[in-house]
Parts: structure tokens; sequence; C-alpha cells
């Protein structure tokens, strides 16, 4: 047995709702039987990137804003490998905003996490996208990142969590990992995870959420339904949780598929001067 | 509107006729091509110089075009010659101009015995050597559309410069087979137009004759196809880029090439998801370039420094453009030296490579790549505009010298053989071996953060100074594998020109042409310009009693670093600098060294 890093503390604040996204993440990854080398977590900048420190995986931290150019990057060159990235509100609202919106147009079959707690935490608790009106003297209206995703016609899963709920939250994200093994495309969590200690909204939260496949009509392959009962939830001042969008088509949506078809991927393809000689000798002939 | 009878016209300037006069012989010859953006003058170009190199000639054509599709003034020029060039000819032989703006410009350099077609049916002129030709008219009757007055003008020229009129239609049919049937068919017509109307005009036809030269195994090519095809040859399998002038026709090209290898190239949503994307394929363990110029670059720079620290090979060309900001997008500029060389907040290693000639491109790409997973840093091909974008005749590109170094990358075998495996273990060269996740039986952390050995995040001040040395320390380990400087000319030469990137072309030709007069010289072509090859620079100023820093800026950059690193050289160095969009022309730097001399 070849000794790797070992897994650091959290830095995290006790009672952070991150703990229980990074419990989630460990037991779907036990579950799914996907071991440390085959699983690669990116990281974002803020509390919440820091968590590919705290399990034993393939860890690498991104840019701020990044995590997702960099985790697409990682799963077009090896489709092999489980990828996962996950940072907070601001790295991917604010900061990543573009690389958000073009994931799901991308649809790269890899899972992207968001811990939203609604602020800054880790520079201490200045508003973030996601801010309510009036927090930290707040004057913009909260981005809402599901109906941000609904709104991009791609085959993509999109589900949201609440740190308060471990068992739903784990089961969601077994099936967007599956859904990623299987091909079929970018698979989005928005977990909703409290700051503690700048913006503690466990009791209003616990309150406010509903697992929105009891809403009478719940249909999440049917994406005209769910903006329907998704706006009709919030404007009736409750917070929808669970799967918002699953497509109906089981198939091969995912980018990495369409590329590259049963080819290996960039990083496992060979690249030795011998076997691709001949290719090579006809593609400088070619040039006139 | 202007009647077909310039066809009778007498040429402006002719006293009698003219078919007496033998043609003028040229052994070098330059053709301007002026017009809007839409004329077609970079068509007439491309075919010039499609029938040129068939005749065994060398060649390169530049352009000069304005950042939109239509309209403005636009021109193209081509060069043909005997001898091996590299750069503009300082004299236009003919001009073709497509309005009087295209005139007005060409004329100011003109040679004496230059000639100008140009199409009449907008615009006349009083000039001697001189002839008008309705093109737009002639064409747009029996074919329907004046868009074929290019290749009608095409066709005069062939009959001015007495072209083979076999290789003349060969290259048409080259040109626009792809294009279908019909569009052939009338290419072919417009031709035959244009020469109908050029025979028929006293003096004109094989007014000049362009000897064929016996270079017949180059190819016409131009940096941005030869960094692409070394991107392949070396291994390149991912590409992320945004597209941006000058440097999109890498990406394209790669569109083209990269898929029947099992190759990926993907058009991000903006620089910043490029630069990205490429890391966190490299990460992953495939080889990866992108290609921007000045503003591209300016978002990347973050990017490429994590790439720096986390210790994450990638390659960056950057083709350089007038800057700051937007600049001149289309124009010839080096001014991007001085920010590469300091790239980004903090400090970290780099390799900024600047082959010469597309053929330089296509062995410094490959060259890039190997350096770049080898010592785990970035990598930046700095190429300039001229080089990225102008063609030129080159040697094939060589397989043989070709060669693949993927440094201590672990496969399955070698890591069994380890008992732990740190991502970042401190070595004597600063390399540590890497295994790409997937790697069965071991993981590791790799980030932006400082860190130890592990890859976890570390304050550590002992850590954080040994970590600094580790990465600083591998452009000196590194040094003697990076590309060689080239020299050329006078080994015992007083006189020294150093420069980098498209500049050796108009450094080699005022090298000759010095050399004619008397005067010896000695050329250092940089092809790595950071770290500043002290090492071999030394040597060459010890042995010139001054050295001419020849380089596209105001502020004289490459000069400045090599100032800071060779402090002692201070008082022989001299600058020759050009920054206004347009690549050095050879009496530029003669009347400068002329000056001193």
């Amino acid at each position: 047995m070849v000794q790797s890093a070992k897994p650091v503390p959290p830095i995290w604040c006790p009672g952070c709702g991150d703990f229980s996204l990074l419990a989630a993440v460990k037991k779907a990854a036990a579950n799914l039987k996907i071991g440390p080398s085959d699983l690669v977590l990116v990281g974002g900048i803020g509390c919440s990137g820091s968590i590919h420190n705290f399990l034993e995986v393939n860890g690498i931290h991104a840019l701020h804003g990044r995590l997702l150019a960099q985790a697409v990057g990682v799963k077009l060159s090896n489709p092999g490998l489980t990828v996962v990235a996950a940072g907070g509100d601001g790295d991917g609202y604010a900061i990543g905003m573009g690389h958000f919106m073009h994931a799901f147009k991308k649809n790269v079959s890899l899972l992207y996490i968001v811990m939203n707690n609604e602020t800054y935490g880790l520079t201490k608790g200045q508003p973030s996208p996601t801010s309510q009106v009036g927090f930290e003297g707040n004057v913009e209206q909260p981005f809402d990142a599901i109906l941000s995703a609904l709104s991009i016609p791609a085959p993509n899963f999109i589900a949201r969590t609440f740190s308060g709920d471990p068992k739903t939250m784990t089961a969601v994200l077994e099936e967007a990992i599956r859904f990623n093994h299987e091909n079929r495309g970018f698979a989005f969590v928005e977990d909703l995870s409290p700051c503690v200690t700048y913006n503690d909204t466990y009791k209003l939260w616990r309150e406010k959420v509903v697992d929105v496949s009891k809403i009478p009509g719940y249909d999440p392959t049917d994406r005209k339904t769910m903006f329907r009962l998704y706006l009709e939830t919030t404007e009736s001042g409750k917070i929808p949780i669970g799967v918002m969008h699953r497509p109906k088509e089981v198939q091969k949506a995912g980018l990495e598929a369409k590329l590259l078809g049963d080819a290996q991927g960039p990083a496992r393809s060979e690249i030795a001067l011998e076997p691709n000689l001949a290719a090579y000798q006809k593609l400088l002939a070619s040039v006139a | 509107m202007t009647t077909p009878a310039a066809r009778t016209a007498p040429i402006s300037g002719e006293s009698g006729p003219a078919e007496s006069k033998p043609p003028t012989e040229l052994a070098d010859l330059s053709v301007m091509i002026g017009g809007q953006g839409g004329d077609g003058t970079l068509t007439v170009s491309d075919l010039l110089g499609r029938y040129f190199r068939k005749g065994g000639l060398y060649v390169y054509t530049s352009r000069n075009v304005l950042s939109r599709i239509r309209g403005g003034h636009a021109d193209a020029s081509v060069r043909a010659s005997r001898d091996p060039i590299s750069t503009v000819k300082p004299e236009i032989d003919v001009l073709v101009a497509f309005d009087n703006e295209a005139v007005e410009m060409g004329k100011l350099e003109l040679a004496s015995h230059g000639f100008v077609i140009y199409d009449s049916t907008g615009f006349h002129i009083d000039l001697p050597n001189s002839a008008g030709f309705p093109f737009a008219t002639l064409v747009g009757g029996p074919l329907g559309q004046p868009i074929f007055k290019n290749t009608a003008a095409y066709g005069a020229l062939s009959v001015l410069l007495g072209f083979d009129l076999e290789r003349t239609r060969a290259v048409i049919e080259e040109r626009f087979k792809r294009r279908g049937a019909e569009a052939l068919e009338k290419n072919l017509k417009a031709l035959e137009i244009g020469r109908k109307a050029a025979l028929e005009v006293a003096g004109l036809p094989n007014r000049f004759s362009v000897l064929d030269g016996d270079a017949h195994d180059q190819i016409l090519t131009t940096g941005n196809q030869a960094v692409a095809l070394g991107f392949v040859v070396g291994g390149g399998r991912f590409f992320a880029g945004y597209p941006i002038t000058p440097a999109t026709e890498v990406m394209e090209y790669l569109q083209r090439y990269l898929p029947a290898f099992g190759g990926i190239v993907r058009q991000a949503e903006d620089e910043l998801a490029a630069v990205n994307m490429i890391i966190g394929a490299a990460y992953a363990g495939a080889r990866v370039m992108t290609s921007t110029s000045g503003p591209g670059l300016a978002l990347m720079t973050e990017g490429i420094g994590q790439a720096g620290t986390a210790e994450i090979p990638i390659v960056v060309a950057d083709c350089a453009r007038v800057g700051p900001s937007t600049g001149q997008p289309t124009r010839h500029e080096q001014s991007d030296l001085s920010h590469l060389a300091n790239l980004g907040h903090g400090e970290y290693p780099r390799f900024i490579l600047t082959p010469a000639s597309p053929e330089d491109c296509f062995t410094v790409t490959i060259e890039a790549l190997n350096l770049a997973e080898k010592w785990r840093v970035p990598v930046i091909l700095l190429l300039d505009q001229a080089l990225c974008q102008n063609t030129s005749t080159s040697d094939r590109f060589d397989l043989a010298g070709a060669h693949l170094d993927r440094g201590q990358r672990l496969s399955v075998e070698d890591v069994n053989a380890l008992t732990e495996y740190k991502v970042y273990k401190f070595s004597d060269n600063g390399i540590s071996p890497y295994a790409a996740p997937g790697t069965p039986g071991v993981w590791a952390e790799v980030t932006g953060n400082e860190h130890d050995e592990w890859g976890h995040v570390s304050v550590n001040p002992t850590n954080r100074n040994r970590m600094m040395k580790k990465r600083m320390g591998k452009m000196i380990h590194a040094r003697d594998e990076l590309p060689a400087a080239r020299l050329f000319g006078d080994a015992n030469a007083k006189v020294g020109f150093i420069g980098y990137g498209s500049t050796s072309g108009p450094i080699l030709e005022t090298q000759s042409i010095l050399a004619a007069r008397g005067l010896k010289t000695r050329y250092f072509q940089a092809r790595t310009v950071f770290p500043v090859p002290v090492h071999e620079l030394d040597p060459f100023l010890n042995s010139v009693d001054v050295a001419y820093i020849v380089e596209h800026n105001y502020t004289g950059q490459f000069a400045r670093l090599i100032r800071e690193h060779l402090p002692w050289h201070h008082a022989k160095l001299r600058s020759i600098l050009k920054y206004d969009g347009f690549t050095f022309r050879t009496p530029q730097i003669i009347a400068e060294v002329k000056e001193a001399h």
C-alpha cells in the first residue's frame, strides 16, 4: 500500500452546514464504491472550497470562480474519472457566473455542488449574490440559481438539498453521480448550507423548506411544470428542495460522450511518436 | 460609368508601341494588392503566392487589414524570390489597386520601374506606367456579380508578368475547387476576362518576366499553422481557446487536425475558462495548449500563475499584437515581453520561447510541450502577428528530429514500487514525479496555495522557503534544455544584432545588404528569452563592440531585460525600435546602423 495524502481536519466552524455535505459526499462515494484514486474533487475558493482537503481523494484547488472550467478540463481529458466540483455561492454565482451558466449548456458529465450560505464567510460576512435584501446592507435582489438552471434547455440534472436533511442529501448526490456515470450530462446540486457564524439560517430554513416531490403535480421531467411549481412555492415564502429537473430520456448526452465516443480521452490517448508516425506523415504531407 | 474603353487606350506615360521593349527581369518581385475590405485583395495575394510557389520560388506574403470584415482600406503583398526571404520587400514592383486610396498608399513605396494596374470602374488616375481596367464592369455583365473583379485582376497580372497560362489556371482550380463547380467556372471566366483585356493593351503583356526558381521542396505556411501541427506531433491532445486576432487560426487548424487523434478542441466562453480548462486537462494528464493575444493573455494571467505554483504543465501561445487594451488587433508588435517576464502576482518559474519562422514554430512547440511536462511549469510560446499570420515558404516540417520527453510521469508499475506518493516531493532539480489522477493506488492534493510535499496547505516558513527554491530553481536547472540561440553572419564581426521572432527576417536581410557593402555583422537570434539566456548572450556580447537590439515596441523591452541580467555589457547596447504597427523594413535598420558606422 502506497501512502498518499491523508485528510486534514476541516477548517470550518463547529456546526457549519458544510460538515453535512462533506459527510454526504463521503457516503455517496462509499455507496457507489468509488475509490479515492478515481475520484477528483475540484474545490473553489472560500470556506466550502477547502472540502477536498478533508477526505481521501484526488483534490485540486481551483482559482476563485474557475472550478467549473477546471472540472470540465479534467472530465473531458479523462472521462473515466468521477469529477465533483464543490464551492460556495460567491465563487459560483458572482466571480464564476460566466462558467456557471455555460456549464449547463456544455453538459459535461460532472457534479457541481454549491454550498449556498448567502454570505461570504471566509472574508467575514459580506453580502453574497444570494443574500436577502437587508442582509449586511444588501439592497440588490438575491440571485436564484435553480431558476437560472431551469432556464437553459439542456438535459441536465438539477437539484437542491438542505444541510439540515443529510439523508435526502446523500440520496440526491448518489443519483447525481450515477447520472454522471451514465454519461447523461451535467448535474447541479445547490446545498443550502448555513453559516453559523455570519448568517445562521438553520432555524429559518428548517421552517421554510418543503420537499418539492410532495407538491401536487410534481414532474421533474417537465421543465414548464417545474418552473411554475418552483415559482409558486418560493412566492409563497417556502424554499423547495429535492430534484428540480431530470431528463426523461436516458441517453448519453454528456459532452465527453459526444466528443469522444469510445475513445479514451486526451489524458489516456497514445501520444508516443512511433504508433502515430504514419498518421503524422500524412498530416504533414497535406500542407502545401 | 466608365466604358471598357481602357482596353484600347495606350498605357499612360508610354510613347509609342512598347512590344519591342524587352521584359524587365525580376529575380525578387513584390506585388501589392490594395482596396477596400471585401474587395478580395487577400485572394489575389493567395493566388499569386500559389503561382510563385509552383514555380519554385521562395514566397513571403503579408497583409494589412483592419479589424472589420467589409470596408476600410485593406492590402496584401506578395514577394517572390529565387533566394530565401522572410520579410517584405521595401519597394513595390507592381501595384494592383481597387480604389484610389490604395494608389495613394501604394505609390509611396512604388519602385521607379513600378507598374500600377487599377480597377477604373470608379476612378481614374494619371500616373505613368499604369493601366486602368473596369474589372467590376467587365465581370459584372457576363458573371452577374462584380465580386469576381479580383480574379480578373489576377488575370491581368498574369499577362503583365508573363505567367505560364496552364499554371495560372491550375492555381485557380486549386483555390476554388472546394467552393463547387459553379464558383470554379466563374473564376476561370473572370481570369479569361482579365487576361483578354490586358492582352489588348499595348506595352502591357510580358512587361516583366519572373524567372522560376528551384525551391520546389518548400511548403507555404504560417506560424499559426506550424504551431498547430507542432502541437499535434508533440502529443498535444487538449486545446481550449477563445477567438482573438491574430491567434484564432491556431484553434481553427486544431479543430481540423485534433479529433482524428482522439484529441479535444473547445472554444471556451472566455479566456478565463480557456486557461482553466487546460489547467484541469493537464492536471488529469493530457498535453495541453491555449493560444491567445494580449487582451486574452491579461485574463489568463492568474491561471498561468496557478500553473506555476501548483506545478501543472501548460503551454500558452501568445500571438502578440499592438497593445495595450484593444490596441490594434490586426497589427504587429512585440510589446508583451515585459508583461510575460513578470507575469502575474507573486513569483514562479516560466519559460518563454521565441521561434523565428514557421519551421521553428513547429519544432519549438514540440519542445514547449516536452519542457512543460518534464519541468512541470507553464511554458509561453511568444509569437508575433507577422510570424503568426504572414505566409512564407518553409522547409517541410521534419519528423526525424522530433522526440517526446514525458519527464518523470509515474506509471502504475512505478507507483507500486513506491512507499509514499508525495506530489510535491523535494528533489535536486525541483522536479517531483507525477501520477495523474486515476492512477490506481495513489491520490494527491494539488493547489495554488503554498503547500507541503503532500499538497496540504502550509504556512510554515521553512517549508515556504524550500518550496520557493524548489520551484524557482527550475529556471536554473533547465537552462541547457531550453531552445538555444542561433547565430548568423560573421563570427569576427564587431557589429552585432539581437532579435527574436519575425524580426529575424529583416535582420537577416539587412545583414546580407551590409555584407555586400563591406560591413560584417553577427546576429544573435534568441529562441529563449526568459529565463534570459545570460550564458549565451555573454560570449556573444564579448565578441562584438556594439549590439543593436531590434524589436517592435516603444521602451526596448528585450534590451531592458538584457541590461538587467547582463549589466556589465550596458555600454555596448543600442536599441532599434519600431511600434507603428508595421514590421521593420531593411532601410530603417541600415540607416540606424550606418549613422554610427
